[in-house]
C-alpha cells in the first residue's frame, strides 16, 4: 500500500504536433499541500484540466485513491472524493451564499438528487454541511447575501468553500488568489493552510509568497513536463527553476 | 430526361434564392454573433414591397432595385433602435426579440396587404419560355439563376477583396480584433445587419414571380434558411451556397413525389448535422 | 426566485392560484374561455419548468401538446379509453416524446440546442401531416369525445356541460400546480436552478447535468401532453395546428410574458394572452402585433414578466406602508 492519493503516469495531451503536456508523472502524497508552479504556457492548466476531467489526456493514466479515472467525466470524480475550484470565479451568482454551499453539498449525492417528490429542506445534512462550511470559511454573516453581491475576495473564498462541501479527500484549487487584492491574500493563505490539516490539497498558484509559505511539496513545470520537484527550500535554490522563469521574462 | 433537367434547374434556382436568404443570416451570425429569427419576415416584406412597386409603376426592375434597399433601410433602423441593445445578451434573448419583430412585421403586412396571397408578374422581357431543341424552360427562372450567380460573385468579392469584407471576416473569427475599431464598430454592425437583411429582401423580390406572396411564408422561409445555415456551417459563405442548392434540389426533386417527405428529410438532415458535426459541413470549430 | 428552504408548497402562490381558478368562471364572459386559459396555463407551466427553471428554450412544446392531443383522441376513438385512461395515455406519450426530443437536443447547448428542438418540431409537424390516416392531416382529427369522469366503472361526473368540464380541468390544474411546486422545491428542482445559473459549476460539484435536463424535459412533456389532451376534449377536435411551430411559439410567448421563474406567472401569461385574443380578435384581427411588442418589451425591460412586475409593485406598496426603508441599507443591497 502506498501513501500517494493521486498518481499520474506518463500523462500527456497533444493537439496535433503540439504537446501541451509531454509526459508527466505526478505523485501527490496524502495529507500534504502540493503546489504546481511554472512560467506561463508550462502546462499547469492543462495538467489541472486533465485531473478534473475537463480534458481527456491523449496518453497515460490518472489513478486516484487506487482507482483509474483517466476517462471519467468531471461530475463523477466528485463522488470518488475529488473536488475543484475555478480560476475564474464560477458561482451561482443569483443564489444566496448558503444556497451555493447547500447545492455543492447536494452534488455529492449524484443522481440521488434527481428526486423531485420531496422538499430539499428535508435533506438536513446538506443544510448542516452548508452551515458548517460557512463557519469554516467565515462567511456566516453573509449567508443570505446573493453570491453576486459579495466582494471579489469573498467570492474567491466562497469559490474554495464550495469545493469543500462534497467532503473531498483531495482538493484541486486553480489559482485561488487569482484577481485578489493584496490585502485579501493573507485570508486565503490562512484558509488553505487550515484546509491542509484535513484534506490533501493540490493547487496551481502564481503568488510565490503564498506558495513558499504553505506548500509541503512543489512541482515546477516547464514546457509541458516536470522540471524540478521538491520541498520549498530545494526549489527556491534550484538554478534550473531560475532559468526557466528568467527565460520567460527575458523573451 | 428533360423532366429531370427541368426539375434540376428548378432546384438550382430555388437553391440560389435560399442561398441569398441564408448568406444574409450567416453573415449576421458570423460577425454580430446575433441570431435573427426575423429574417423570414424581412423576406416577406421584400416580396410585398415588390408587389406594391410593380403594381404602382408596372416596372419589375424598379422593384428589384428599390425593394431590397427599402428592406435594408428598415433593418438599419431596427438595428439602431432595438437590435443594438441585445448584442450583449444571450442568444435566447436574440431569438425572442426577433421573434417579436417577425410577428409585428407579419401582422403589419397582413393589415396593409390583406390576408390573401398576391401574385407578381415577371417582367415582360422575361415572360414566356426559352426553347433548346425540344426542351422548354421559363426565361424568368433562368434569369434568377444567372442574376443570383452574379450577386453571389459580387458578395464573394465584397467579403474577400474589400476592407469591409476583411473587417467582417476578422470579426467573425475574433471579436477582439474588431473591438479595436472603437466607435466604428457600431457602424460596421449596423451596415452588416442591413446588408444581411437586405439580401433576404432581395430574395423575396426574386421569388415573388415564381412562388407568389403569402402572408404566412415567413416562418417557413426562416426554417429553411436555418437548415441551410446549419448544414453549411454557421458563418460560412461556401456552406450557404452548397447548403442552399442542396436543399433547393431536394425540394424540387421531391415536389412531384412526396413534398412533405422533402421537408422531413431536410429537417432530419439538419438534426443529424447538428448532432454529428455541430459546426456544419463547411464551418470552423 | 431564490429557493428558500422553508417554502411550503401549499402556501403563498398556491392559494392565490386557487382563488384565481374559483373567480375566473364568475368574471369571464364564458366558462369555455376560462377552461382554455387553464389548459394553456398548464402548457405554459410545462414550458416554464424548462425555460424558467432550467434555462432551456425549447421549440418542441408543440410536439408534446399535439402528441398528447392525438394520443388521447386516438385512444378514446379507437380503443374506447375512458377520461382518466386517455389522460394517462396522453401524459405517457407526452413524456416519451419529450424523452426522445430531450435526449437528443441536450447533447448540444445554446443556439444548437434551440435549432435541434426547432428541427424536431418541424419534423413532427410534417409527420403528422403525412400520417393523415391517423391524424386527419390538414383537416384535423374530428369527433373527439369528452367521456364522463369514471373510476372503476363508477360514474362520478358527467362532463358534457362546460361548467362541469371546467370543474374537472380546474381540479386537475390545481393538482398539477401543486405537483410542479413540489418539483421546484425538491433537490431536483434546486439542481435545475443551479444548472440554469451555471452549468459548468453544477457539473463540477457533482451533478450529471444531462440526467437532470432530461428529467426536466420528461416532466415538462408529461404536463404539456395532458394540456393537449384536455384541449382536444374541450374542442371535440384535434387540429393539426396543435403540433405546428406556431403552437410552440405561442406557449413560449405566454410563459415569457407571464413571467419565467414563477409558476403563477404561467397562469397570468396564459390568462392575459388567451383573453386578449378572445376579446380583440373579433374587433381587430391583427391584435398579435401587441404580442410582438409585448414580447420585445418584456425581454428587454421586464425580464421577470408580468408577474415579476406585480411582485415588485406589491413589495413597494408593502414597504411604503410599514416604514420608510433605510436608504443606506438599500444602497448596500444594490451594490
Amino acid at each position: 500500500m502506498n501513501d500517494y492519493i493521486l498518481e499520474t503516469q506518463n500523462l500527456g495531451l497533444r493537439y496535433g504536433a503540439f504537446a501541451a503536456l509531454g509526459s508527466v508523472d505526478l505523485k501527490i502524497r496524502k495529507g500534504t499541500i502540493h503546489t504546481v508552479i511554472g512560467p506561463n504556457g508550462a502546462g499547469k492548466t492543462t495538467l489541472f484540466h486533465c485531473l478534473t476531467g475537463e480534458r481527456t489526456p491523449s496518453s497515460g493514466s490518472i489513478r486516484f485513491a487506487g482507482k483509474d479515472l483517466t476517462r471519467q467525466p468531471p461530475h463523477k470524480r466528485v463522488a470518488t472524493g475529488m473536488s475543484r475550484s475555478f480560476q475564474i470565479t464560477s458561482l451561482f451568482q443569483n443564489l444566496s451564499v448558503r444556497e451555493n454551499l447547500r447545492l455543492a453539498a447536494q452534488g455529492r449525492d449524484g443522481l440521488a438528487a434527481l428526486a423531485f417528490w420531496y422538499s430539499d429542506s428535508q435533506r438536513q445534512q446538506h443544510l448542516q454541511k452548508a452551515d458548517e462550511i460557512l463557519e469554516r470559511v467565515k462567511l456566516t454573516a453573509l449567508a443570505n447575501t446573493c453570491a453576486g453581491d459579495l466582494s471579489h475576495g469573498q467570492q474567491r473564498v466562497l469559490e474554495v468553500g464550495m469545493s469543500l462541501c462534497g467532503d473531498p479527500e483531495l482538493l484541486l484549487l486553480d489559482e485561488p488568489t487569482s484577481g485578489m487584492g493584496i490585502d485579501d491574500i493573507p485570508i486565503m493563505t490562512d484558509l488553505i493552510s487550515e484546509l491542509g490539516k484535513q484534506h490533501t490539497v493540490m493547487l496551481i498558484e502564481h503568488n510565490m509568497r503564498l506558495v513558499m509559505s504553505i506548500s509541503d511539496q512543489i512541482t515546477v513545470m516547464h514546457q509541458g513536463n516536470i522540471l524540478v520537484e521538491g520541498e520549498p527550500d530545494q526549489v527556491r535554490g534550484d538554478e534550473r527553476v531560475k532559468k526557466a522563469y528568467l527565460g520567460e521574462s527575458g523573451s | 430526361m428533360s423532366l429531370y433537367l427541368f426539375q434540376a434547374l428548378n432546384g438550382i434556382g430555388l437553391g440560389m434564392i435560399y442561398f441569398l436568404i441564408s448568406v444574409g443570416l450567416t453573415i449576421i451570425f458570423g460577425l454580430l454573433n446575433f441570431v435573427n429569427f426575423a429574417h423570414g419576415a424581412y423576406y416577406l416584406l421584400g416580396s410585398y414591397l415588390a408587389f406594391t412597386i410593380v403594381s404602382l409603376s408596372g416596372n419589375f426592375w424598379l422593384a428589384l432595385l428599390l425593394a431590397p434597399i427599402v428592406v435594408a433601410a428598415l433593418a438599419w433602423v431596427t438595428e439602431k433602435t432595438l437590435i443594438q441593445r441585445a448584442y450583449h445578451l444571450p442568444h435566447t434573448f436574440h431569438i425572442l426579440i426577433t421573434l417579436g419583430i417577425a410577428l409585428i412585421i407579419q401582422e403589419l403586412s397582413i393589415s396593409i396587404w390583406g390576408p390573401i396571397g398576391k401574385t407578381v408578374a415577371a417582367p415582360p422581357s422575361l415572360a414566356g419560355v426559352i426553347q433548346l431543341g425540344d426542351f422548354f424552360y421559363p426565361k424568368y427562372r433562368l434569369f434568377v439563376i444567372a442574376f443570383t450567380a452574379v450577386i453571389a460573385l459580387a458578395l464573394w468579392f465584397l467579403l474577400e477583396r474589400t476592407r469591409f469584407g476583411a473587417l467582417v471576416r476578422a470579426g467573425s473569427e475574433d471579436a477582439q480584433t474588431v473591438s479595436l475599431l472603437g466607435t466604428h464598430i457600431h457602424k460596421l454592425f449596423a451596415l452588416t445587419f442591413a446588408l444581411g437583411v437586405g439580401l433576404a429582401g432581395l430574395a423575396g423580390v426574386l421569388a415573388a414571380p415564381i412562388r407568389g406572396v403569402h402572408p404566412f411564408i415567413g416562418p417557413e422561409v426562416l426554417g429553411l434558411a436555418f437548415v441551410v445555415v446549419v448544414i453549411g456551417g454557421m458563418g460560412s459563405f461556401v456552406g450557404a451556397l452548397v447548403g442552399g442548392i442542396t436543399v433547393g434540389l431536394v425540394q424540387s426533386m421531391m415536389t412531384t413525389l412526396w413534398p412533405q417527405g422533402a421537408s422531413l428529410m431536410i429537417y432530419g438532415a439538419m438534426a443529424i448535422v447538428i448532432l454529428m458535426k455541430p459546426y456544419g459541413l463547411f464551418g470552423r470549430a | 426566485m431564490n429557493t428558500t428552504s422553508k417554502t411550503s408548497i401549499y402556501k403563498g402562490i398556491t392559494p392565490a392560484a386557487l382563488i384565481a381558478v374559483i373567480v375566473m368562471p364568475m368574471v369571464l364572459p364564458s366558462t369555455t374561455l376560462a377552461t382554455e386559459i387553464l389548459i394553456f396555463a398548464l402548457a405554459a407551466l410545462g414550458c416554464n419548468l424548462l425555460l424558467g427553471y432550467t434555462g432551456l428554450l425549447s421549440f418542441g412544446q408543440g410536439i408534446f401538446f399535439g402528441g398528447g392531443a392525438y394520443a388521447a383522441s386516438l385512444s378514446m376513438i379507437h380503443l374506447n379509453f375512458g377520461l382518466l385512461s386517455a389522460l394517462l395515455c396522453a401524459m405517457i406519450v407526452g413524456a416519451l416524446l419529450a424523452a426522445l426530443v430531450g435526449a437528443l437536443a441536450i447533447r448540444r447547448t445554446g443556439i444548437y440546442f434551440v435549432m435541434l428542438t426547432l428541427a424536431f418540431s418541424q419534423m413532427a409537424y410534417f409527420l403528422a401531416y403525412t400520417l393523415s390516416d391517423w391524424t386527419g392531416g390538414d383537416n384535423g382529427l374530428l369527433d373527439v369525445p369528452r367521456p364522463a369522469l369514471e373510476i372503476f366503472g363508477i360514474q362520478l361526473a358527467d362532463l358534457t356541460s362546460s361548467q362541469a368540464f371546467y370543474g374537472f380541468v380546474a381540479a386537475l390544474f390545481m393538482l398539477i400546480f401543486i405537483f410542479a411546486r413540489r418539483v421546484i422545491h425538491s433537490p431536483f428542482g434546486s439542481t435545475l436552478v443551479a444548472i440554469r445559473e451555471n452549468e459548468g459549476r453544477a457539473s463540477a460539484i457533482g451533478f450529471s447535468t444531462s440526467h437532470f435536463k432530461l428529467l426536466a424535459f420528461v416532466i415538462s412533456g408529461a404536463i404539456t401532453g395532458i394540456a393537449g389532451a384536455l384541449y382536444a376534449m374541450l374542442l371535440n377536435f384535434a387540429p393539426l395546428s396543435n403540433i405546428e411551430l406556431m403552437m410552440s411559439e405561442n406557449i413560449l410567448i405566454m410563459t415569457i410574458i407571464g413571467g419565467t421563474g414563477s409558476l403563477l406567472g404561467s397562469l397570468l401569461g396564459a390568462g392575459t394572452i388567451v383573453m386578449l385574443g378572445d376579446i380583440l380578435s373579433s374587433i381587430w384581427p391583427r391584435w398579435m402585433i401587441i404580442l410582438g411588442i409585448a414580447l420585445i418589451a418584456v425581454v428587454l425591460f421586464m425580464p421577470a414578466g408580468l408577474w415579476g412586475g406585480i411582485e415588485s409593485l406589491m413589495k413597494r406598496f408593502r414597504e411604503s406602508k410599514t416604514s420608510e426603508p433605510d436608504p443606506k441599507l438599500q444602497q448596500e443591497a444594490k451594490s
